[in-house]
């Protein structure tokens, strides 16, 4: 069942609290945000429905917020997320070899998540680190000016940190 | 070298913690300002320092800040836009990284001046570890007593909140923005009524870009009259440009707006010239909004005067022959580049990016990604390049937000000034799949008209 922890809690009724009075609908995107991170990296009808009771709203609000942002997931996602920069300064520095790479090694197009279910390939557009090109989002933080070599690091530190956690 | 007026302390060893920044001279502005000076007077060093929007549009900032209605009974806001998207532009990121606290204190002043008690701060999604920083700064201005009530013992009570976006370029649009700050989906706002009248929560909202609220913290020190002073004519202050592609140095500068652009390109000081030995083809100066200009073009204007850094001479020559300085984020492209192909990614952006609810943006700019990407794999006709000069021009000014602007600027400008680079990959489809069509003339001297 999908409900947040009494720390969880904690944090939704702090960030309602940022609104004036009746607003509590301002609070959705934070919400989401903290949803998609603590139930298995994407946003279930069930999450959704969730969220919508927590704010006292009906669940086609949140459901229309959810499909217009491209940071939440409405499928399930890998473990590790590699959301690659395609937009123009990216290109102009090799994007596309990268993700060709990147494809090519973990055996997934963009829109796939390999059948171990570790990693997902996602193409997005410009993230504002064009001086840094080509890049990708890891999770919370950048990875930038990437190469093969940094590509095959990447991987191979994801999949250390899942040998470790076994 | 010119002043720096933002960027001058980015760098000092822990510059980031409150204690530091303060003994670097931070918050000044705000004792100043708070203790000496009334909202109004305020907005008036504002209004006399020339500081244009820095977010892209270089609306003048002061005269922004004096259309916000005060109707009695009725919370204010500022709402200070860290949404930023536009391709290219990356200087945002830099400041609330490096310096966070100068924002903070430029949000302390500026709500003190719109009279906002709550200020928020929208950061784009994708920036997930920067509001951690702001939030460090200002649990640590609230300690020492620069934020929460009774700031400094003058009665102003302000509290600032972070909210992240999900990842959408419209909400860097102010009224798309607001909506998403309430809760929905970014779709803009039809205008009027103005955010100064009814922003968000119905009430009276300033958005403010990032840049422009840290830039009122050296107005505030130094007296409107002297910021003004810096630069040259209606480009006062110093600016931050964002300068990427293939240059050897890319980063985040921060300029006063009186070099030229060749300089700006070429030395070390700033790009450090283009990557690899390569040549100058073409630049995009402002945000993949702009138009593209060739390398003679940007260089020096229609008149072959040398074109500067600044919002007046990047805009000489109108969209015929100029560009504009836009958001500051500066795309270079090398003679190995094309530009059907760039024109072609930026497009597939602007279509994904569309919010959908004008049909002339969300229609073109599908329409106009799939006649690029044909163009771009040799399938295209010659007729394809007028369509799309068709499509661009009907999107033009049909929409309710500058997005359907900002997607059609670059397609037209890529036609205009590179029209025998698209003809080519029509007439030589096969071997445009080979190599690219180069440098040709496109930095070639321009012939001045006597």
């Amino acid at each position: 069942m999908v409900q947040f922890s009494e720390t969880q809690m904690a944090k939704v009724n702090e960030i309602i609290a940022r609104y004036p009075e009746g607003k509590q609908k301002s609070a959705l995107l934070p919400l989401l945000h903290l949803a998609q991170d603590s139930f298995g990296g994407w946003l279930s009808a069930e999450t959704m429905d969730y969220v919508a009771e927590l704010l006292q709203i009906t669940p086609i609000e949140v459901y229309e917020v959810a499909t217009f942002y491209s940071m939440y997931n409405t499928k399930p996602v890998g473990k590790y997320l590699f959301e690659v920069c395609q937009t123009g300064p990216c290109m102009l520095n090799g994007s596309d070899n990268i993700i060709d790479y990147i494809g090519k090694t973990l055996g997934i197009k963009p829109g796939e998540t390999t059948t171990d279910g570790l990693f997902t390939l996602k193409t997005v557009e410009c993230l504002g680190a064009c001086g840094y090109a080509p890049m990708m989002q890891l999770g919370k933080h950048y990875r930038e000016h990437l190469t093969k070599e940094k590509v095959d690091a990447i991987i191979a530190e994801c999949r250390t940190a899942v040998a470790a956690n076994n | 070298m010119g002043r720096k007026l933002l960027l001058e302390k980015a760098h000092v060893e822990g510059i980031r913690s409150f204690e530091v920044y303060r003994r670097e001279g931070g918050y000044r502005s705000v004792e100043k300002a708070l203790k000496t000076m009334s909202p109004e007077e305020i907005v008036e060093e504002v209004k006399k320092s020339g500081l244009r929007g820095r977010g892209g549009a270089g609306f003048p900032a002061g005269m922004k800040w004096s259309f916000i209605a005060k109707p009695e009974g009725v919370p204010r806001h500022l709402v200070c836009n860290a949404d930023e998207s536009e391709p290219g532009t990356f200087k945002d990121r830099y400041l609330m990284e490096f310096i966070p606290h100068l924002l903070i204190e430029g949000l302390i002043v500026s709500s003190f001046a719109l009279g906002s008690n709550a200020t928020y701060i929208y950061i784009r999604g994708e920036y997930a570890w920067i509001p951690d920083i702001l939030e460090q700064a200002i649990a640590e201005a609230k300690a020492n007593g620069f934020l929460g009530k009774n700031i400094l013992g003058t009665g102003f009570d302000c509290e600032i909140y972070v909210q992240r976006g999900a990842g959408a370029y419209i909400c860097g649009e102010e009224t798309a923005l607001i909506e998403s700050l309430e809760g929905k989906r970014g779709n803009p706002r039809i205008k009027p009524p103005f955010p100064a009248i009814k922003g968000v929560w119905g009430r009276p909202t300033v958005v403010n870009n990032v840049e422009t609220l840290a830039s009122v913290v050296p107005i505030i020190n130094e007296g409107g009259e002297e910021y003004a002073k810096i630069g040259v004519g209606k480009s006062t202050g110093t600016k931050l440009i964002s300068a990427c592609g293939n240059i050897n140095k890319p980063g985040v500068f921060e300029i006063d707006m009186t070099i030229s652009v060749e300089e700006f390109i070429y030395s070390d000081e700033y790009c450090g010239g283009i990557a690899n030995g390569k040549r100058l083809k073409a630049c995009i100066p402002g945000g993949s909004s702009v138009p593209i200009l060739p390398a003679n073009l940007l260089l020096k204007t229609a008149k072959g005067e040398t074109r500067y850094m600044n919002y007046e001479s990047l805009s000489d020559g109108g969209f015929a022959t100029g560009s504009m300085m836009g958001s500051g984020g500066f795309i270079v492209l090398d003679e190995d580049q094309c530009v059907v192909r760039n024109t072609y990614s930026l497009a597939r952006f602007y279509r994904h990016e569309s919010c959908g609810q004008c049909s002339p943006c969300r229609e073109g700019t599908g329409w106009m990604e799939k006649l690029l990407y044909r163009l771009e794999k040799g399938e295209g006709k010659s007729s394809d390049i007028d369509l799309l000069w068709d499509i661009q021009r009907k999107i033009e000014g049909n929409t309710i937000c500058p997005l359907g602007d900002a997607a059609a600027w670059p397609v037209a400008a890529a036609i205009r000034h590179f029209r025998d680079e698209f003809e080519w990959h029509v007439s030589h489809a096969a071997e445009a799949q080979t190599r690219n069509f180069g440098l040709a003339h496109y930095a070639d001297p321009i012939h001045v008209p006597a």
